[in-house]
């Protein structure tokens, strides 16, 4: 199984898993199964700094976009906790891109992404107008998709990507909800939950250009998000989109 | 690239003879949106060319066994194999041996139909399956580990074939596998990078069986995980449908041995 369009994947990771057994997760074998699939370039946040370590787990991702440049885009990922140190580290990697793309991992690190210690980031990604990628999960206290309204209103310059898309039926619904109403807002499709006709529902009720297709590699098996898009029933156009142009066209957005 | 996409993307699974461990149909009360009836269940499969299904019905695991068993038998089409509700009452298990059953669902939890597993309750339930080597279905979530071990430790010629294990299992499914030959798992939910894979590089593909999860999710997930896995010709083939179709022969075969 091979994407006949080349892939830009908005959500990845580098590191192991906390939960169970990693296989294969070393960087060459992720380029082994992105080149076996057609993922052209994928963007990846520290799985250390998601549950752990931030400035450790963002060097680890500098140390890759040294060795693989033309692969990986970098998040940083940083953490409400302990305040102010989230703008340093935004600061002391600000090379991994730019505009920065920015890892929010408020289910992880247990603070609602709406609390106070979370605004100087907010205000960070809307003066850079920052790719921020946000773990979400239905209906969660600290990070459900419908807690997103208000923040992308407030903070319109900064794009929200809604990671996995709020994961479960209920939290797909729940994120469309949001993105009809905030136009920075584009939902994520990776995600351990596989639901018929869910995609057709995100491009019926908001079209194709806010979504984008993400893998979670390597926690979760790249192919699966491929083929539910590539199997969607949707236009070929709109394949393109998701699987690559939308993300390319924020990443090249400078203003 | 085809507005279905699946043509090209899965051109090579039309050969594998998919035979889909967990498959459901007829209405449900919680997932309305998604419940298709059989002849809509029969078009999804072919759109992902799966030959065969296990089929137990929503109505069996939402309502009531017996009422959910009549609806599956009127829903049957040639190309799904039932898997019954199964309850441990002498009374059902009456009505079960009567359909000579290959498969069996089993829902026991509170809001289902509410039994336990343990031997003074489902013994001799798990009696007649093991003696004549009927499939056992049951959702993770449905049984917690140690009464899974519990219930293969009694009986331990039971064919268990548990589904939705989920991808994050694997500390729990590997020693049960050490430790019961008779266990076997869907794919539908292992979907972790590359998990399958290293699954069949650990244990071989004998154990695991090809699972999409309908009508609530789509076939594209296991089938690309399937297809994309870095396993030998013979080793898909199994987890396409082999093991499956050998562990049905298998029942079939002691059926004819013992009698009804």
């Amino acid at each position: 199984m091979r994407s006949p369009v080349s892939v830009f994947d908005c959500h990845g990771h580098l590191g192991t898993h906390v939960d169970f057994p990693a296989c294969k997760a070393d960087p060459d074998s992720m380029v082994a199964v992105m080149d076996h699939l057609n993922i052209e370039r994928l963007a990846v946040t520290s799985t250390l700094a998601c549950y752990n370590d931030c400035p450790r787990g963002n060097a680890e991702v500098d140390a890759l976009l040294k060795r693989y440049p033309d692969r990986f885009f970098g998040y940083i990922t940083v953490n409400p906790n302990p305040p102010g140190h989230a703008i340093a580290e935004l600061q002391r990697w600000r090379h991994f891109h730019a505009p920065p793309l920015i890892k929010l991992h408020p289910g992880l690190h247990r603070y609602p992404v709406i609390g106070p210690n979370y605004e100087p980031i907010w205000d960070y990604a809307n003066q850079t107008h920052a790719i921020v990628l946000v773990h979400t999960w239905d209906s969660d206290p600290n990070c459900g998709p419908l807690l997103f309204v208000a923040l992308a209103k407030m903070y319109p310059r900064a794009r929200i990507l809604l990671g996995h898309s709020g994961v479960t039926w209920r939290g797909y619904h729940q994120s469309i909800e949001a993105a009809s109403q905030a136009p920075n807002l584009y939902l994520d499709l990776c995600g351990s939950q596989n639901h018929r006709l869910i995609l057709e529902r995100c491009v019926d009720r908001l079209g194709t250009s806010r979504i984008l297709f993400g893998s979670d590699l390597p926690y979760l098996d790249a192919s699966m998000t491929l083929a539910r898009v590539l199997t969607a029933d949707v236009p070929d156009a709109a394949k393109e989109e998701i699987l690559r142009m939308n993300f390319l066209r924020l990443l090249t957005e400078t203003t | 690239m085809s507005r279905s996409g699946i043509e090209p993307l899965f051109a090579e699974a039309a050969s594998w003879d998919l035979f889909d461990a967990n498959v459901r149909v007829g209405p449900s009360g919680i997932h309305g949106e998604l419940a298709l009836g059989a002849a809509a269940l029969l078009e999804e499969m072919e759109r992902f060319a799966i030959r065969n299904a296990l089929v137990s019905h929503w109505t069996a695991e939402e309502y009531d066994a017996e009422t959910g068993n009549r609806a599956l038998e009127r829903d049957l089409l040639p190309r799904f194999t039932p898997a019954w509700a199964a309850l441990p009452d002498a009374e059902a298990l009456d009505a079960l041996a009567a359909r000579r059953p290959l498969a069996v669902r089993l829902s026991p939890g509170v809001n289902q139909h509410n039994f336990p597993l343990a031997s003074w309750c489902a013994g001799p339930l798990f009696e007649y399956l093991q003696a004549r080597s009927v499939l056992v279905l049951i959702s993770r979530a449905d049984i917690e580990w140690d009464v899974l071990a519990r219930v293969m430790a009694d009986f331990p010629a039971l064919v268990v074939v548990l589904l939705d294990v989920g991808y994050r299992s694997d500390r729990y499914l590997f020693p049960l596998l050490a430790k019961f030959r008779q266990l076997h798992f869907d794919g539908a939910t292992y979907l972790a990078h590359r998990q399958l894979e290293a699954f069949v590089d650990r244990d071989g593909p004998d154990r695991l069986l090809f699972g999409s999860r309908l009508p609530l999710y789509t076939p594209a997930a296991a089938l690309g995980v399937l297809a994309s896995a870095r396993i030998s010709s013979d080793a898909r083939l199994g987890i396409a449908g082999g093991n499956l179709r050998r562990l049905l022969a298998a029942c079939r075969n002691r059926a004819a041995q013992v009698g009804a």
